[in-house]
């Protein structure tokens, strides 16, 4: 577990720097055990930062998310760093959004928070409902405690850990300028046995499981927004004309919706787990996520989001890439 | 006329006999509760919170056809929203019928929409009083709102145990009730004042809060502050707030053609959080960033609406903080703008 209180002396010699802008990071949320992004811009700040197993945002989405207004003449345009927190799974959004040239290097600055898991706070707050005051979530050796002013409950790590947690291959983040902690060890890998449970399905069955749940989806886009790899300044879906994907709302406009992110997502996604966290409707979006990286991986032998020094899977052609599967 | 009674039993034999309207109640997808067109009584979900996305599209689609169109043809297919034909919607939660009562007043405003308002008229609503408030973000009571409110209802149900209580508020409620003659009965006498207390009791178990006192006039005065940065900063931009908001009705209207010349014109919901939201066909946007956006929410919310309509445009459902993936707490806003 991250010292706090070290977390925050770091946190205020970053933000003092002259070259850096601001620093993105947790605070607690407004009620019950929720945890929120923070956005530090100076050193009186500091004092609200935290890192627990609630801090479930990936805040390498906010790096590409952040609207690039024109700089008004006269004035210069602001170059001096953003310096984010991020946990395994966060920092290989850095590294791929990196292989991606999305930006460069020098523009970040990078604290990196070795991690043991944090919760899925559905199942918190299934276990603990309606709990309005502020509460605290600590990791201790294989129990999460949960603290409130009423009490304290402990509760077995892997009841109320991170589906993606239970698959993590990185709990030490691929990139960073400093490490807030000493490295945490692979604690768990991933073998994709619900995929290929996916897999067996007959075609029916499948077009029903998935029918049931597009028909669901209100196309909020929150998880196209909150995906660390959605950062195209002209997303396809905003396209009038041509007009590739309709706005209008109905199971058939849902799958092609689902589906073409999926693929745009296709040996870039690094399985974060943004995209069905925070999906209102409960669509298990990462069961395609997943399928497509299982597939790089058997495929290409190719993790995304591992080496910035990659060039990004699916813009690279080797004569001995693998093409017994194209049709 | 004594009050009714429909005792549990006969919950599935009432919803078989609206089921010969166009039915609407809470039923599970997976374990998610939506609001959806049902045929078989067994569908209905009545033991549940809330809704995760509120029934509002029943009266304003998420997408709606207003006419269909054929290229070189100068004729078109206007919709008749009479089609549809008399809905019920059963079961939804007092502060979305609330909801509706509020959007009415735009639907009726300087232009009468005909498809909303055809279609209100057309609906019934039943609702369900929130014995226990759904949700540790509810505060409708700040908004004027209760767990038992009635505004919006045709008919109040509430869970006696064994039985609902069954409360006809409007001429509309009263014909349902006759439609469901043979599965009502008669309630206790002293039901209603049970209720009554129950209803006080449910009020007291809501647990967030804010006064509004104030809020509309001092909104304006914050247009320039530093605030809208801040609770923005953390905004993806989604629509999330919006789209399950009960009382948000902003739409888009686009044209959907075929290669075969065919087309319709349609409406859909637009969210406010959007980048395309207002975007002009210049390239302009007047509401460039999320600041300017969650401005909008917020003011549209709690300022434009209550100045031209006399009520504010939130129910305190407590969805948009449930749901939001960011945390980003429309209490915590407006506690901020009380003392900015």
């Amino acid at each position: 577990m991250v010292d706090v209180n070290k977390l925050r002396e770091k946190a205020k010699e970053v933000v003092s720097r002259d070259d850096v802008r601001m620093l993105i990071g947790y605070r607690p949320g407004t009620y019950g055990f929720r945890a929120r992004p923070a956005f530090v811009q100076g050193p009186d700040e500091v004092d609200e930062l935290i890192f627990t197993p609630a801090c479930v945002n990936n805040l390498a989405s906010y790096i590409v998310l952040e609207e690039k207004l024109p700089v008004p003449r006269g004035e210069e345009p602001d170059l001096r760093k953003v310096a984010v927190m991020v946990k395994g799974c966060d920092s290989r959004a850095l590294v791929q959004q990196m292989e991606e040239k999305a930006y460069d290097r020098e523009r970040i600055l990078v604290l990196g928070i070795p991690c043991t898991g944090v919760v899925d706070m559905a199942k918190v707050e299934a276990r603990f409902p309606n709990v309005l005051e502020r509460g605290e979530i600590a990791l201790e050796g294989d129990k999460f405690v949960l603290s409130t002013g009423g009490g304290k409950e402990e509760v077995a790590k892997e009841e109320l850990l991170a589906d993606k947690c239970l698959r993590c291959r990185y709990p030490t983040p691929l990139v960073y300028d400093e490490l807030l902690d000493a490295e945490v060890a692979r604690f768990a890998d991933d073998d994709y046995s619900d995929i290929v449970e996916l897999e067996k399905r007959a075609g029916a069955e499948k077009w029903a499981y998935w029918e049931e749940k597009f028909s669901r989806c209100i196309r909020c886009y929150s998880c196209r927004n909150v995906c660390p790899m959605c950062y195209c300044e002209d997303c396809v879906l905003e396209r009038l004309n041509p007009q590739w994907m309709r706005r209008s709302v109905d199971v058939s406009e849902n799958t092609a919706y689902h589906i073409s992110r999926a693929y745009h997502l296709a040996g870039r996604c690094i399985q974060c787990g943004e995209c069905q966290r925070v999906c209102p409707v409960d669509i298990p979006l990462m069961e395609l996520n997943r399928k497509f990286y299982k597939d790089v991986e058997e495929l290409y032998d190719y993790e995304p989001g591992t080496n910035a020094e990659n060039p990004p899977l699916l813009s690279t052609f080797k004569v001995d890439d693998r093409e017994d599967f194209i049709l | 006329m004594a009050v009714k009674k429909l005792s549990k039993e006969k919950v599935g034999d009432a919803l078989s006999e609206l089921s010969k309207f166009r039915l609407i109640a809470p039923a599970k997808s997976d374990e998610v509760v939506v609001f959806k067109q049902i045929s078989d009584p067994a569908e209905a979900f009545l033991d549940y919170g809330n809704s995760t996305v509120p029934p509002k599209k029943f009266a304003f689609p998420q997408t709606e056809t207003l006419f269909r169109f054929m290229r070189g043809s100068s004729e078109l297919t206007e919709k008749n929203v009479e089609e549809e034909g008399t809905t019920v919607i059963f079961g939804l939660r007092p502060c979305d019928a609330r909801a509706m009562a509020i959007v009415d007043k735009l639907f009726a405003w300087d232009y009468e929409d005909p498809y909303y308002l055809k279609r209100r008229e057309l609906t019934t609503l039943v609702g369900m009083a929130c014995v226990e408030p759904p949700s540790v973000n509810c505060f409708c009571t700040s908004l004027g709102g209760s767990p038992f409110g009635s505004e919006g209802l045709d008919v109040l149900l509430t869970d006696m145990g064994d039985y609902y209580l069954v409360q006809a508020l409007t001429d509309k409620g009263k014909k349902l009730e006759e439609t469901l003659s043979s599965q009502l009965g008669e309630a206790p006498a002293d039901d209603e004042k049970k209720a009554e207390g129950m209803a006080k009791e449910a009020e007291g178990k809501i647990r967030r809060s804010i006064n509004t006192e104030g809020i509309p006039e001092k909104l304006p005065t914050l247009w320039d502050s530093e605030l809208w940065k801040k609770v923005s900063a953390a905004c993806l931009g989604c629509g999330i707030c919006t789209f399950l908001c009960p009382t948000c009705h902003c739409f888009d209207i686009q044209d959907e053609t075929e290669e075969t010349g065919e087309g319709r014109r349609c409406r859909m919901w637009d969210s406010c959080m959007f980048r395309e939201y207002t975007l002009h066909a210049s390239g302009h946007n007047p509401r460039p960033t999320r600041k300017e956006r969650t401005r909008n929410r917020v003011n549209h919310k709690y300022s434009y609406y209550p100045n031209r309509f006399e009520v504010i445009a939130c129910v305190g459902c407590g969805r948009c903080i449930n749901l939001c993936p960011v945390n980003i707490d429309i209490l915590d806003i407006l506690n901020q703008v009380v003392d900015a």
